[in-house]
């Protein structure tokens, strides 16, 4: 996946000013940033839901912002995790999980259930399958959120601060399901501000500030070296404000920190 | 002991209902009216709202200047427009009729379903209709939400997609107890075809006036028929509610 030189603005405000990087094949890309830099925006760009002003979009070699391509069927190999869940309310966590492959997909019904409930047991959610969404907890809500996504087979997920709306002690269960299909090969761009999750699985850290990149590197240039000013002080911010959310996985071999 | 006389309220009534198949064809005409307006109005309505909301800036104005023109105007004043158009027009509406007659315990009752009055009555009541209901859809397809849609976008549904799978399965539950003020209104509303000369229970109720003099007595009859019919509809929508109600919200 390719993102070259992204513009976007609303009204008069300029949001997006030109954003290029590269996400190559089972990369774990993290975004962050200061509230109003753009993060969402961004990956609502790269999927196209807020096409950008100006600039490139590339999936596997296509141009995404070319007038002659099929965009919802591009959209279907771009999974998205939303901070809000949006599971569909009407719909059982199964079905949630199977509605893309029916009517995206065009999968049989009973297949599509099979390989839902399989996309629901990579998350543990496989229990609570029959259960409608405002019956579960905002962690388990956002783990189905993951499931919809994984369940499409896309080439990458988008995360767009998948935990921000969680209670704490719900963060915990969202980071490892997270953590898992990170490391079983998933292409992930994730905005979020766990720096805990971003140090064990980052391949890059982007740091994004006024739609501007300030600073790129890997988790261990920003934890150990920042260059910017501003990217030191917003890392000390995100310390003091929550810690690092470490605690809450669980890693199978320690060494990985 | 027996009675010699019947109280007068209660003689009044019964002196009445000898002419129970006026009540009965003007009943069944103003239920027609209303089954025909409620469902054209619905899928009138669900359109305009959808328009409105999803139909880019040209369409959605020009939905939204329906439902203002119709909703800021008298619907007695939308009948009488439609009924001297096509007069306006030299449309030959008049010829076209449908009537319907039966007999029931040695009484002949007539109903005309379709003749160019009934039909103004149709659709001024459907057009009218139609407006309102657009509004309460709308107000459920906006409290659905974008998220959803956005989060069908993203799995690769079309616009049109969501909105059948995502966004309808929602606001269709969602609006029955404010559709419900709707779907009661309109069986009263559906009197104004009186004004007009189609055959409604309220004109009927007339004509049983003119014969027997006992007004009290007929309107009483009348409002009570109303108020048994919306009764019903009222409990069998709250019913329907309960039924389709999405479980934990």
């Amino acid at each position: 996946m390719k993102i070259h030189d992204v513009w976007k603005s609303y009204e008069n405000l300029e949001v997006l000013k030109g954003i290029s990087f590269d996400v190559e094949e089972k990369e774990v890309k993290v975004i962050f940033g200061p509230s109003g830099s753009g993060k969402s925006t961004l990956l609502r760009c790269i999927n196209m839901l807020n096409p950008p002003d100006k600039g490139e979009i590339y999936l596997r070699g296509q141009n995404l912002m070319s007038s002659d391509i099929d965009i919802n069927l591009m959209r279907s190999r771009i999974g998205m995790v939303f901070q809000q869940f949006n599971l569909f309310s009407h719909l059982k966590a199964v079905d949630n999980v199977s509605i893309g492959l029916r009517r995206v997909k065009g999968m049989k019904k009973e297949d599509a259930y099979e390989k839902a409930l399989q996309a629901l047991k990579n998350v543990r959610m496989d229990a609570w399958a029959n259960h409608y969404p405002a019956e579960l907890s905002g962690g388990q809500q956002q783990r189905v959120g993951i499931a919809r996504a994984l369940a499409m087979e896309p080439d990458v997920i988008l995360f767009d601060e998948p935990t921000s709306a969680l209670d704490p002690e719900l963060i915990g269960e969202v980071l490892q399901v997270m953590l898992d299909i990170a490391k079983s090969g998933t292409t992930m761009i994730v905005v979020t501000h766990e720096m805990g999750f971003a140090r064990a699985v980052a391949s890059e850290m982007i740091f994004l500030d006024k739609g501007l990149m300030i600073e790129r590197g890997t988790p261990e240039h920003f934890f150990t070296s920042p260059q910017s000013e501003r990217v030191k002080k917003f890392l000390n911010q995100l310390e003091v404000l929550y810690g690092s959310h470490e605690q809450l996985l669980q890693f199978k071999d320690k060494e990985e920190l | 002991m027996i009675l010699q006389t019947i109280p007068g309220p209660i003689e009044d009534i019964l002196k009445v209902f000898e002419y129970w198949d006026h009540i009965l064809s003007g009943f069944i005409m103003n239920m027609w009216l209303y089954a025909f307006a409620l469902t054209i109005g619905f899928i009138l309505g669900l359109i305009l709202a959808l328009v409105r909301q999803y139909g880019g800036r040209v369409f959605s104005k020009v939905s939204t200047g329906y439902i203002e023109v119709i909703r800021g105007t008298p619907l007695l004043v939308q009948l009488f427009l439609l009924y001297f158009l096509p007069f306006s027009l030299n449309w030959p509406i008049g010829s076209w009729r449908l009537v319907s007659t039966f007999s029931l315990f040695d009484k002949n009752i007539e109903i005309i379903f379709f003749d160019h009055i009934t039909l103004i009555g149709i659709i001024a009541l459907s057009l009218n209709s139609a407006a309102y209901q657009a509004e309460y859809f709308r107000g459920a397809i906006v409290s659905v939400g974008g998220g959803q849609v956005m989060a069908a976008k993203s799995l690769g549904m079309s616009t049109i997609g969501s909105i059948r799978h995502v966004v309808l399965p929602q606001a269709l539950r969602r609006v029955i107890p404010a559709w419900s003020n709707e779907a009661a209104y309109l069986p009263k509303y559906t009197t104004v075809v009186y004004f007009i000369g189609v055959k409604d229970l309220f004109r009927e109720a007339h004509y049983i006036v003119s014969i027997t003099f006992r007004s009290l007595a007929t309107y009483v009859i009348v409002a009570i028929v109303f108020l048994i019919t919306i009764s019903i509809i009222s409990k069998a929508l709250d019913i329907v509610y309960s039924r389709t109600r999405i479980p934990g919200l």
